[in-house]
């Protein structure tokens, strides 16, 4: 049973086109248990996630979302390139339609429920908005919450004067520590709601807090997180959210607070579903039942325990507008386009098309581009210079490095080259050592004075050594012995290097 | 006579010195046996019972790190009949360590005894076959063996995932010597779908039931390495990646260490060489099925053995094969329990609860 008596949270998680699954899960959570999400304290989410976040704030229609973000996928999967066709710009479309669907004064019902993970770019820190102004700032939020980096752009967009990147870089499952955060994550993994993959993996891993456990169906779906699937697969995962929300209001006692007569309106949704189905069925063409056939593998082996006593299917008006939106008219022209000459002769052409093409897009959001032109520039500009003071001063010290090396090698061939030629002199010619003494000594100065400059105590083992020559030469100054037994060298370094 | 004495030495010199190559040429991977060791025992620290750890050898020479837990305060072995004693086994990529909120609170009443499998931790890594049956085999052999050595007439066996699996595999060899099966979010039970997929294709509703072919392209070549090369091939990068993409295992454990012990400890217990992994590979098929799943074994245990079945409702480890082995075995002698709000790791996400029910189950043995 999930303790209702704290205050809760939601979370969900970024996952790119798999946000679908999140539309499932909110609307599940709405149909079947509406104080779970109206009582909640706080609704986290982190790029794909943020935007089901902020609709199920403000209260949007999840029919709408949900027909949006099949729409994007369509709008990406046109091309040939998919997402990656320069004239695709994800930026603009999500902006236009939060722009479209949120309400005007959704940032008074956003503000302070609403947590969106973002990534600061200049520490990487992760960041959790929950305080809008204005319209315009929650969608600037949800932006840059879903901005991933060279996918989306080069250029991290600003929300309230800061740069900031996709949050599922730093914390793509807010909050998820909390006792009593319900986690939403479209991966199979250990989230509170996820699908339950029906593979005995024993290895997982943590992508910035979301559990993914290694299986083939997650594989898929995280490849298909950036490259968006067939829209009859999307559905299907939206349906699979919608189930696996159901399975967990079942599991912790949810599920009947509502009271049982529930059920018989969901009844009359599955025969209405299903005409819908057959609806669709009929329209379908070879490839999409391919791509259905896709949809049902997916849910087949996501599915663990398949529940018949809880009829589970999306509520008519969700499930309206995905049908609608996963509808594709076929006109005449995209029948023929869809042959399998003219694909091939657009692949080849590709080459050609391509560059035009990129052309056109580019120019077109150069001129998108205009008016943040003088900003972004600055922006560079500041980032190139920090770059450049980084690589200066990394230069810098290791070239630093090196000519101190390099030095220390000489310093040795020195002692080397000296300790010989003095042994001999002091045991032969006592008296001619001490005329000789000053200008060894003078060698040893100007050494140390090199030494205090550059090298600054990195070698201890020469001072040693150094000391030991100092204290001979200066010990015939004194009192010159006859003959400077080894025995005697050891004596004398011993004070000399509680000196040093 | 001479050239063979001159040969012998030959022979042995050649491996130190390829060692000492080794050993002079810095490691690509920061991780050793003494690393290990070291960050063990940081661990083992934490117990404050009689801590007895050793190496036990087997007959085939491959030694398994073996931790005795027993109480210090209740001492009375000839008042009372000598309780059966609890023997852990830890899952894959685990070790000892990973119990250390267990070991204390589980050892008051009965001797603990926690080994780290052959081919993990700190027991000796052999070679292991790429035949399912024998690689499970050379497991369930080990641990009869040590058994053996250390000397106990029968214990109360708990398995935690592959654990769980083996020590199910062994229940089945050696019936006599497990008083109380106690398996614990264990691996390998569920069949692979492919049975299903059939009976689907029978009703004809769908033909093509498998992910997209170049999902199954990439699963063939990652099954190729063993499941943890990543971390030994990422060398230096290996601790961070354990720390990045497991950090659930030092939340866990952070309020008995507050730095990355735990992860650290994770890290060089699975970058040595690969040894109990590539057992375990053989064992497993694509992806994390067992080739030979204990459901369709589990009849073989005897009926009036008890065995009880830990999940953690968070695991994404199904319980629903638990109530397939209920099912099978009959409700008489098999029970399945979850654990709220833990994950596949139960005993160290609800260390209480964990200890408390094992406790409950050990003390219906003696």
């Amino acid at each position: 049973m999930f303790p209702l008596d704290a205050p809760w949270n939601i979370s969900f998680a970024g996952c790119g086109f798999l946000g679908i699954y999140h539309v499932g899960v909110a609307s599940c959570l709405l149909d079947q248990a509406p104080f779970l999400v109206k009582h909640a304290r706080h609704i986290y989410g982190a790029s794909a996630g943020a935007l089901t976040a902020t609709t199920l704030v403000s209260e949007v229609c999840l029919g709408e979302t949900g027909a949006s973000i099949i729409q994007v996928a369509k709008e990406a999967r046109k091309r040939f390139l998919g997402p990656m066709h320069p004239s695709f710009n994800l930026v603009k479309i999500v902006r236009h339609m939060l722009r479209r669907n949120l309400p005007n004064d959704c940032h008074h019902q956003a503000s302070g429920r609403l947590g969106i993970s973002l990534t600061r770019v200049t520490d990487g820190e992760n960041v959790l908005v929950s305080q809008f102004n204005n319209k315009e700032e929650l969608v600037q939020a949800c932006i840059c919450s879903a901005y991933i980096p060279v996918y989306c752009g080069l250029i991290p967009p600003t929300l309230q004067g800061v740069r900031y990147v996709d949050g599922g870089i730093s914390d793509n499952l807010p909050q998820y520590e909390l006792k009593n955060t319900i986690t939403v994550s479209p991966f199979s993994g250990e989230s509170d709601i996820c699908p339950r993959d029906t593979s005995t993996n024993i290895h997982e891993l943590r992508f910035t807090n979301t559990s993914i456990q290694f299986t083939l169906t997650n594989l898929y779906r995280v490849s298909r997180a950036l490259f968006p699937p067939d829209p009859a697969v999307m559905k299907a995962m939206c349906k699979q959210g919608y189930k696996d929300a159901l399975h967990f209001l079942k599991r912790n006692g949810l599920f009947n607070v509502n009271g049982p007569y529930k059920d018989r309106p969901l009844l009359a949704n599955e025969e209405e579903s299903e005409d819908y189905d057959e609806e669709e069925d009929d329209n379908k063409s070879e490839e999409e039942d391919k791509s259905h056939a896709e949809a049902k593998s997916v849910v087949f082996y996501t599915t663990s325990s398949t529940e018949e006593h809880i009829i589970e299917c999306l509520p008519p008006k969700l499930h309206k507008a995905l049908v609608e939106a996963c509808m594709e008219r076929r006109s005449l022209a995209q029948s023929l386009g869809n042959t399998l000459p003219v694909r091939m002769a657009s692949a080849m052409m590709l080459p050609y098309t391509l560059p035009l093409e990129s052309a056109m897009s580019l120019t077109l959001r150069l001129l998108e581009w205009l008016p943040d032109v003088q900003e972004d520039v600055g922006w560079i500009r500041e980032q190139i210079m920090k770059v450049l003071q980084h690589v200066l001063r990394q230069t810098s010290k290791s070239i630093s490095r090196n000519v101190s090396a390099r030095l220390l090698c000489q310093l040795e061939l020195h002692h080397y080259q000296a300790l010989p030629s003095h042994f001999s002199s002091t045991n032969l010619f006592p008296a001619w050592v001490n005329g000789s003494g000053s200008p060894v000594q003078d060698v040893f100065g100007r050494l140390d004075h090199y030494k205090k400059q550059l090298l600054s105590g990195v070698l201890c083992i020469n001072m040693n050594l150094q000391g030991s020559f100092k204290t001979r030469v200066m010990s015939p100054d004194n009192s010159p012995p006859p003959s400077l037994p080894p025995e005697g060298l050891t004596m004398h370094k011993i004070p000399t290097l509680e000196k040093l | 006579m001479e050239p063979a004495t001159t040969t012998a030495p030959m022979q042995t010199d050649s491996p130190t010195e390829s060692n000492s190559i080794c050993n002079w040429w810095p490691s690509w991977r920061p991780t050793s046996m003494s690393l290990l060791k070291t960050t063990e025992s940081k661990i083992l620290a934490c117990i404050q019972n009689d801590l007895w750890a050793r190496f036990v050898t087997l007959s085939n020479q491959d030694r398994i790190w073996t931790l005795t837990v027993t109480n210090k305060t209740v001492r009375k072995p000839a008042e009372q009949a000598p309780k059966t004693p609890l023997v852990m086994v830890h899952g894959f990529g685990g070790g000892v360590g990973l119990w250390i909120r267990n070991l204390d609170a589980l050892s008051r009443s009965r001797p603990v005894y926690a080994f780290d499998l052959l081919g993990f931790g700190r027991s000796s890594r052999p070679a292991f076959p790429s035949d399912a049956a024998k690689a499970e085999e050379q497991f369930v052999d080990s641990i009869e063996q040590w058994r053996q050595s250390v000397g106990l007439e029968n214990m109360i066996l708990l398995g935690h995932s592959l654990g769980g699996y083996l020590a199910t595999s062994y229940a089945i060899q050696y019936p006599s010597r497990v008083s109380h099966l106690i398996l614990v979010d264990p691996w390998g039970f569920p069949e692979r779908p492919k049975s299903q997929t059939q009976t689907q294709d029978d009703e004809g509703q769908a033909k093509r039931q498998s992910p997209p072919r170049w999902v199954k392209a990439i699963a063939s070549v990652v099954s190729l390495f063993n499941p943890l090369a990543v971390i030994r091939a990422a060398g230096p990068w290996g601790p961070g990646l354990v720390n990045r993409f497991r950090p659930d295992f030092k939340r866990k454990f952070e309020d008995l260490f507050e730095d990355d012990t735990m992860t650290q400890y994770i890290y060089h217990c699975n970058a040595q060489t690969p040894s109990g992994e590539v057992g375990f590979r053989a064992m497993a098929e694509s992806l994390g099925w067992a080739k030979k799943p204990m459901l369709e074994r589990v009849s073989q245990l005897p009926p009036s053995m008890p065995v009880t079945m830990l999940y953690g409702a968070q695991s994404w480890v199904d319980s629903s094969s638990g109530d397939r082995v209920e099912q099978i075995r009959g409700q008489a002698h098999t029970r399945v329990l979850l654990i709220n709000e833990a994950s596949h790791h139960v005993y160290a996400d609800q260390p209480e609860e964990f200890n408390r029910v094992v406790n409950k189950i050990c003390k219906t043995v003696n």
